[in-house]
């Protein structure tokens, strides 16, 4: 569980975070969802630590982790996956090189044990057989597999997902979004996902929180997301032509 | 100014952690030795390719000012030596090294850095400015003073081969002249110089690179700044240190 206190981050003198409060449960797809610009991004990347937050906590099941100092900080980091929007593989490195990165840095596992927990991840993703590819050979969607297979090698408690399903099509955006959901559910682990596609938070949102100007606006699940009176979270869900037909429907 | 004094304490802050202690050292050395390929080996022919041309023109151009007959023709063999080993060979191939090596480690960083590669590094709790560039810097401050050697030897046979071919001077007199008076120390000053020079290109081109935001055309734009930079950085360092050293 993730717990976030009275968190503030402002660039210049532009609140981006303001006051926010949430609770990020164990073994569920927490989605957060808001327009482009809403904080979304910033969020996610403070409570991995990449940003600094102006103040506020950070609890990672009861560890604070903005009072950790440096070595704190990384070996809580090595409970966390993360998977990024344009999947930031290593792309000098082959598929297999990348999912055996962090095993080669955080384990003294030999080769033989390492290369079958690597296989073990891509089977998971469903991409066996591409170990020896350069990132550069892999679709978009394959892409964003091998990056969840590197964020899962070692077995992480935190799963964080930004916008994962951007720029790929409907049909394999459902299958990242359902892989997010299995591994999730199967490890046990926290998961974070930051989305603005109304289909992914449907698909996985076990808890969905709605977040405008940098505040919580709304929290609840995916079947409640569709039938609220917060006019913002309206606003956002049905902000399409076809989203307010299916609406008045 | 306020913004070059930030860009000098955002360096140094950098520069803490690309001392950090390796998270292995296994990992670091197997970098290492690839940073040395790539940027030590890789940069042979074209260190070998200068050298051997400005050794020749050298050569040439030296036996065209000396026309006193007082002076015995083997001084244009001492001339080119010491030109080569004092000043040529290690800051030539220092500025060739910054224009190859240096833009290429800026723009990896750099498109590592816009791509999220070194988020996702510093997610899973590497250092990722000890990671990208302690290999580099070990490697270069280790192979630009053998390319150094390298140019010298090469710089001299160019010279040799001029007279061999084009009567300059007689190759008695040019192989007499390298070899007279000659003071290992020179060389150990020239590959000091090239050390420091590796250490300037190497963590100035890391710097531009880990730094970057934005897209491919910052990327660019960095890769070109850490190039000017490191070429005025090397001409500063060497009057520094000659005025240190030979003064």
């Amino acid at each position: 569980m993730i717990t976030l206190k009275n968190l503030y981050k402002k660039f210049d003198d532009q609140y981006v975070l303001n006051d926010l409060n949430m609770t990020l449960e164990k073994g569920k797809c927490n989605v957060v969802i808001g327009q482009s610009g809403s904080g979304k991004t910033v969020l996610m990347k403070s409570i991995v630590g990449l940003l600094e937050i102006d103040s506020g906590e950070i609890l990672y099941d009861e560890r604070n982790f903005t009072r950790m100092g440096k070595k704190e900080r990384q070996l809580l980091r090595k409970e966390m996956g993360m998977l990024f929007q344009g999947g930031a593989l290593f792309d000098s490195l082959t598929v297999e090189e990348n999912v055996m990165f962090p095993l080669n840095m955080f384990t003294s596992d030999n080769y033989s044990s390492k290369l079958k927990r690597v296989d073990f991840c891509l089977e998971r993703v469903g991409l066996r057989g591409v170990n020896q590819l350069m990132t550069a050979e892999l679709s978009g969607g394959m892409r964003k597999r091998a990056a969840i297979a590197r964020a899962i090698a070692l077995s992480p408690r935190y799963l964080f997902c930004d916008e994962p399903n951007s720029g790929l099509d409907p049909r394999t955006a459902i299958r990242i979004d359902n892989l997010i959901s299995e591994i999730t559910r199967e490890y046990d682990i926290t998961t974070l996902v930051n989305s603005h596609d109304m289909n992914s938070v449907l698909e996985i949102g076990d808890k969905v929180i709605y977040i405008y100007q940098g505040c919580q606006c709304w929290e609840g699940t995916k079947e409640e997301v569709l039938h609220t009176d917060n006019e913002a979270l309206n606003n956002f869900v049905f902000a399409t032509r076809m989203a307010q037909q299916i609406k008045d429907i | 100014m306020l913004k070059a004094l930030s860009n000098i304490g955002r360096y140094l802050v950098m520069l803490r952690a690309v001392f950090s202690k390796p998270e292995k050292f296994s990992i670091y050395y197997r970098q290492t030795i690839r940073e040395m390929e790539d940027h030590g080996l890789g940069s042979i022919g074209i260190v070998a390719i200068v050298s051997f041309f400005v050794g020749a023109a050298i050569t040439i151009q030296t036996d065209f000012n000396i026309e006193n007959p007082l002076l015995p023709r083997y001084i244009i063999g001492v001339t080119v030596r010491d030109s080569l080993l004092l000043e040529f060979s290690s800051t030539m191939v220092g500025l060739v090294i910054a224009g190859k090596s240096g833009s290429s480690i800026a723009s990896q960083i750099g498109m590592m850095r816009v791509t999220e590669q070194i988020d996702a590094l510093e997610v899973m709790g590497i250092n990722a400015a000890a990671y990208l560039m302690q290999p580099k810097l070990i490697a270069l401050v280790i192979f630009l003073p053998i390319l150094c050697a390298l140019s010298v030897a090469l710089g001299l046979l160019g010279g040799y081969l001029v007279c061999l071919v084009g009567d300059v001077v007689p190759v008695s007199d040019y192989i007499y002249g390298i070899q007279y008076v000659f003071y290992p120390y020179y060389l150990a000053y020239a590959m000091l110089k090239s050390a420091v020079y590796a250490f300037i290109i190497t963590t100035v081109a890391g710097y531009y690179g880990y730094h970057v935001s934005g897209g491919a055309l910052e990327v660019g734009r960095s890769s070109t700044q850490a190039f000017v930079l490191n070429c005025i950085l090397i001409l500063m360092a060497n009057l520094v240190i000659t005025n240190l050293i030979l003064h």
